[in-house]
């Protein structure tokens, strides 16, 4: 038999031999370790459930600028490029922004509405993006107002007066491609590709004829954006973001307060959890610092007769260690089982009044943390008791009254 | 007969005891007696004899094993090779001690297997051919706790042999023992250890029960002006 498994099989004969201690030692520490267990799934679950909220609405993540300015299309590009950018697309001045649309339902009563320019990967779209060029999305108000239904052409619409008072249309015929999530916009609204809303802008505008169309417009503009519409990667970038662009003279607006809100809640109660952790975690693995010394000195008389035997020294000190993790391993088995089920219970009896939503979140991850930070303190308190065993000498075996 | 464990001019003791042993040699298959009055320094004797406690001074302290080149325990001693003197009590000393020193938390059969166990050597058939000669065989499964001291002696005498040491040391392994037991117990440790061809030195009270069984005795004698200091005669 390898020394190794000599030792780990006397460490282990003399736990069992000692049960109820052992189990006593089990059951203390899985009591420390539940209540903090569940008081960490619950602040997950709550602070899951409000990021949900706020990551769910990308509108969250939404960084517009607020008055019009110049744009050119590089510093769009620049912000499509940057890692905590998710997506970013140009505005036109929103004075062009308004078009009319034309649908079956209603032919002689065409539907005014915001014309916001779109593209892949839009997070307002919840993955609706216009695959062709005339493509258009209605936002739910659009879509009501409207009576169009995805797969319908409809024909947009944009009227001018010249100079000398003539009346000029752009008609545009379009197919509605779908209608937007209820999130993107709660008005009468149009999502484009920016091509068409270049289009519009530039007839508005008296730069083009009312033949034009969008397949004529060149893909990069050479005239820049009155604005942007970016969306942020995470919701922890908002707040950055927010004040970086202020910073370079862009005011924009975002919901970087509620984020940082939210952030700084989080923030809190994670502060409040490792205080409440650290100080009950730190006079429990105190109480089994003392319980593995005292159990060394109680066994001092055994332990010096395995030196006596021929056990080394640095053996000798592997078994208070042994034992020590093997108890940390059933308390944390005990307690994150125990948590499984109790947080089960407060879910499904709606405890704290969250619906559908799991208010206590117990992740593999969370129980894995557990166990190595419990794993590291038992160590660390067995430490002081393993160091003593090392310093028994085999002398004191020998007398054996 | 050869010596096993030869020390000369060793000095050595603890909290002002001082115990100076001029010369000892423990022949292979010779059963010795160590006695004297209480405080004379048998403890302290056996201590060093066992390797669990280094002397002060030693011109000559030398384990001559049955296999493999002789160990000069001074010299691990001075170089404070601690794990090498560990090792040495594994591999070439037994110990009986008084109520037995047999571990609590191990069956019987794990508590004899131990030193084997050490040594990486296997069990199998050496523990149960004891374990037949000493009578032991039926107590193999039990827990030490039940058993009576007389048992708890046989199978410290298994566990000090099984692994064949060429030193055996007990100290008073007849003290808790019933006085009738004690003429067992002791002819037994005898027989066993010249059976080993191991040396077997035993601290004892009662030196004319180890004369009656044949044990060469050595006494070891306090100061006579009341010195805390003990001699052991060449």
């Amino acid at each position: 038999m390898m020394r190794w498994r000599l030792v780990m099989r006397l460490a282990m004969r003399d736990l069992l031999h000692e049960r109820r201690l052992a189990v006593c030692s089990i059951l203390g520490l899985a009591a420390v370790l539940l209540p903090l267990i569940l008081l960490f799934s619950l602040k997950y679950g709550v602070m899951q459930g409000l990021r949900e909220d706020l990551i769910e609405n990308p509108r969250t993540r939404m960084v517009v600028n607020q008055a019009n300015r110049a744009f050119p299309e590089s510093f769009i590009e620049e912000l499509s490029a940057r890692s905590d950018i998710a997506f970013a697309v140009g505005r036109i001045r929103s004075l062009n922004a308004d078009a009319r649309f034309v649908t079956a339902g209603r032919p002689a009563e065409p539907v005014l509405a915001e014309l916001w320019a779109t593209g892949l990967g839009d997070p307002l779209m919840g993955g609706a993006t216009p695959r062709e060029l005339r493509d258009v999305i209605f936002t739910v108000a659009m879509a009501a107002r409207s009576g169009a239904a995805p797969g319908e052409a409809v024909t947009l619409r944009a009227i001018r007066v010249s100079a000398d008072g003539r009346r000029e249309a752009l008609n545009l015929p379009m197919r509605l491609a779908a209608i937007a999530p209820a999130y993107a916009l709660d008005r009468p609204a149009a999502f484009v590709e920016m091509r068409v809303l270049r289009l519009v802008d530039g007839f508005l505008n008296g730069d083009l004829p009312a033949t034009a169309l969008p397949e004529d417009i060149a893909p990069r503009a050479t005239t820049p954006y009155a604005g942007f519409r970016a969306h942020a990667r995470r919701l922890e970038d908002v707040p950055r973001l927010d004040a970086e662009l202020r910073a370079a003279g862009v005011d924009v607006e975002t919901r970087a307060v509620e984020v940082t809100s939210l952030l700084n809640l989080d923030r809190s109660l994670s502060l409040l959890f490792a205080l409440i952790a650290g100080v009950g975690g730190a006079g429990y693995l105190l109480s089994l610092a003392v319980g593995f010394y005292a159990n060394v000195e109680r066994k001092q008389r055994h332990l010096s007769q395995l030196r006596l035997l021929g056990l080394r020294r640095g053996e000798v000190v592997l078994l208070p260690l042994i034992q020590a993790l093997v108890v940390g391993v059933a308390g944390t088995l005990l307690a994150g089982g125990v948590a499984l089920g109790l947080a089960q219970v407060i879910n499904e009896l709606n405890l704290a009044g969250a619906g559908q939503r799991s208010v206590a979140l117990i992740q593999p991850w969370h129980l894995a943390v557990a166990l190595a930070v419990t794993l590291l303190g038992a160590a660390l308190a067995a430490s002081f008791a393993a160091l003593r065993a090392g310093r028994v000498a085999p002398a004191e075996g020998i007398r054996d009254a | 007969m050869t010596a096993a464990l030869c020390l000369e001019g060793v000095r050595g003791g603890h909290a002002g005891f001082v115990l100076e042993v001029e010369r000892l040699s423990l022949n292979r298959g010779e059963a010795v007696a160590l006695h004297g009055p209480s405080g004379a320094g048998k403890s302290t004797l056996l201590d060093m004899l066992a390797l669990a406690r280094a002397p002060e001074l030693a011109a000559t302290f030398v384990l001559t094993p049955r296999e493999g080149a002789a160990l000069d325990l001074r010299g691990l001693w001075a170089a404070g090779q601690d794990r090498a003197i560990t090792d040495a009590r594994a591999r070439h000393y037994g110990y009986v001690l008084q109520q037995g020193g047999l571990l609590p938390f191990l069956d019987v059969r794990a508590n004899i297997e131990i030193p084997l166990a050490l040594l990486g050597r296997s069990a199998v058939g050496r523990v149960k051919a004891l374990a037949a000669r000493l009578d032991i065989t039926a107590l193999l499964d039990r827990m030490p706790a039940t058993l009576s001291v007389g048992q708890r002696q046989r199978v410290a005498i298994a566990r000090a042999l099984v692994h064949t040491p060429d030193i055996v040391l007990a100290d008073e392994p007849t003290a808790s023992v019933h006085p009738g037991m004690a003429d067992t117990v002791m002819a037994l440790l005898r027989e066993e250890a010249a059976a080993a061809d191991a040396a077997l030195l035993l601290a004892t009270h009662d030196p004319e029960r180890a004369a009656r069984l044949g044990f060469r005795l050595l006494r070891l004698c306090p100061d006579p002006d009341g010195a805390a200091r003990s001699v052991l005669a060449a």
